[in-house]
């Protein structure tokens, strides 16, 4: 079978070696040094169908989310600690689902740079 | 009975885009409020981050008197092209760039976007941060005609909004300006950390005289893995801002975790000694909108018109956005005096707006540059291949003792075409060019 390659599909698969250069980072130590003013009667980042999240193949969002607001637990169900968001919009246009409903934080809450 | 509050002018987002729309209308008599949703103005604001001084004097002739918090002119500039273990580096160190105030400074935005705003604020324009637009108001025909805010009672009316809402432009989208979200494939995802680090170092290790020189560097190649994006590294006063960028769709394709990337490039051996010692004191992460000048939202209907990052106007190649911003804020800004001279809001007038766009730098550049986001598109392999390639041209070249240099020319013929096909070659550079030129 001959796949096509679309445009802006040309994709080749990253390496084994080249992703084993990555390092861990636990992402704690990062987010520590930002400040949040966290409203905590407001979430801003909600799931839409938790059973869509269950037919999504690749769960990019676990990766791509420069904070790790999402996570999986044990079921795999995809928990989201929107304490930590820090309000790039990277979820909203990166679920291949559609599937995340994206809100600004009350007007005050959410993260305040000190440097930026 | 709740009051109406009704001002000559509205502004959402306290960017470089609102606050310079805020400025120019305030100064000339407009009664303009300006709102943003952080915490105070520049808490949501994040960047690289060089800004230039042209779009600054532009707004502020006087603005040098009025002690901008600048980190360090940009005396050297340039690109490191980084291969695994290896770097070549062009980059233009120049006397030419020592004058004051100079072209260009790096700058940490929550600290500039308030004194910026306090400018606004002294030129006459009430800000109000805490607060965000909910929504754009419009009258039954659809003209624009005030925003609704999360404050109780907090519907404010004007007969011009100016919607300066940054790359997540929800409002933008309501109104229909622009469809929906632009895909994956033309936002970039940004991460950086502020790394502090005493002044005297920081001369040393990039070889500057003192406070009054600086270095902005664009770093391509193995700081992104080889996919399409740019690292950087700049000097601030104290301190370093190291980041990289790539292509949302990128991150999403091969399952990258930003901060591992950025990790990985601070572990790099030729990068890791200009971090040395230095205390990480914040990390954080923007996107950039890479929309091109083709899928530009509409910037002005009844009543309202977009400026900056809300309208997709950056100039990735050049990584150059608030400067864009600053110029199309003030001429959105100039278009709304003139509406209020003629008492005239309508789609047809504001459109001069987008005339005095085409007419700057703002449009033509993003003109010029039309095709250079499909260019990265089409050729994810550009950067790694070619920043290798340079690395291994260089090793072979300043190594080759004893071998007739005719040969060694050969060599590195051969070494590229190993890599990809000639015509490859051939196409990329054809492709490269056609996007430069526009
Ligand atoms: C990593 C990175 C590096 C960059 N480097 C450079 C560089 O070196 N030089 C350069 O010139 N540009 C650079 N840019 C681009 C530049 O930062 C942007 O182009 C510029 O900030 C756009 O200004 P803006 O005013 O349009 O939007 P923003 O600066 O994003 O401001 C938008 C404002 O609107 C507010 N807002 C949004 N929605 C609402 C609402 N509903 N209600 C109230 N307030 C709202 C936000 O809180 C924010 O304050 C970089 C960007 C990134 C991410
Ligand atoms: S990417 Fe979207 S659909 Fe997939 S798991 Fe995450 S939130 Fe759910
Ligand atoms: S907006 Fe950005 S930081 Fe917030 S949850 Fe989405 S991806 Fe993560």
């Amino acid at each position: 079978m001959k796949l096509k390659k679309k445009k802006g599909q040309s994709h080749e698969p990253l390496s084994p070696e080249l992703r084993a250069t990555l390092p861990k980072v636990n992402i704690n130590d990062l987010v520590v040094s930002i400040k949040y003013y966290v409203d905590e009667d407001f979430a801003h980042i909600q799931i839409r169908d938790h059973s869509v999240c269950t037919r999504c193949a690749t769960k990019p969002c676990l990766d791509f989310c420069p904070v790790q607001v999402f996570t999986a637990d044990a079921q795999g169900k995809i928990m989201v600690g929107y304490q930590a968001c820090v309000e790039c919009g990277s979820c909203r246009i990166g679920c291949p689902l559609k599937n995340v409903d994206w809100q600004l934080p009350r007007g005050g809450h959410g993260v305040a740079y000190k440097f930026g | 009975m709740a009051t109406k509050h009704t001002f000559d002018a509205i502004v959402v987002g306290g960017g470089p885009a609102g606050t310079a729309a805020a400025l120019t209308m305030a100064r000339s008599g407009l009664k303009t409020i300006l709102i943003e949703r952080g915490n105070f103005v520049g808490a949501k604001n994040f960047f690289g981050g060089v800004m230039y001084t042209h779009a600054i004097a532009d707004l502020l002739p006087d603005f040098w008197e009025r002690t901008p918090p600048f980190e360090r002119p940009l005396t050297e500039q340039g690109y490191w092209m980084l291969a695994p273990d290896s770097v070549v580096r062009m980059t233009h160190k120049s006397e030419h760039y020592k004058h004051e105030p100079a072209d260009a400074y790096t700058v940490l935005r929550a600290q500039f976007d308030p004194w910026l705003a306090e400018q606004a604020s002294k030129a006459g324009a009430l800000v109000v941060t805490r607060t965000a637009v909910l929504r754009v108001l419009q009258d039954s025909k659809g003209k624009v005609i005030g925003v609704r805010t999360d404050r109780p009672d907090g519907d404010v009316y004007a007969p011009i909004v100016i919607i300066a809402e940054g790359v997540n432009n929800l409002l933008t989208q309501r109104l229909g300006l622009i469809k929906n979200d632009l895909p994956p494939r033309f936002v970039a995802l940004a991460v950086k950390e502020y790394i502090s680090l005493p002044a005297k170092d920081i001369q040393a290790r990039f070889g500057l005289t003192g406070a009054n020189e600086g270095a902005a560097i664009d770093i391509f190649g193995d700081a992104t893995m080889g996919l399409p994006g740019t690292a950087f590294l700049y000097t601030d006063k104290a301190g370093i801002s190291i980041g990289v960028g790539m292509l949302l769709d990128e991150f999403i394709q091969h399952k990258l975790r930003p901060y591992e990337v950025l990790a990985r490039f601070k572990n790099h051996p030729v990068i890791q000694p200009y971090l040395e010692g230095g205390k990480p004191f914040e990390y954080g992460a923007h996107l950039i909108p890479e929309t091109g000048y083709d899928r530009m939202p509409k910037l002005a209907a009844d009543g309202v018109m977009v400026a900056g990052d809300a309208a997709g106007m950056v100039d990735a190649l050049h990584r150059e956005g608030t400067n864009l911003a600053m110029t199309a804020g003030r001429m959105a800004g100039l278009t709304a005096i003139k509406a209020h001279q003629a008492g005239d809001f309508s789609a047809t007038f504001l459109n001069q707006y987008r005339q005095d766009l085409e007419n700057s730098f703002v449009l033509k550049d993003m003109k010029q540059y039309r095709r250079m986001t499909d260019f990265l598109d089409t050729t994810p392999h550009f950067m790694g291949t070619y920043a290798n390639f340079l690395n291994d041209v260089a090793l072979r070249y300043f190594t080759a003792h004893g071998i007739p240099k005719r040969d060694m020319e050969r060599q590195i013929v051969g070494m590229l075409q190993e890599r990809r096909s000639f015509f490859g070659v051939a196409q990329d550079m054809v492709k490269l060019l056609r996007a430069m030129r526009g």
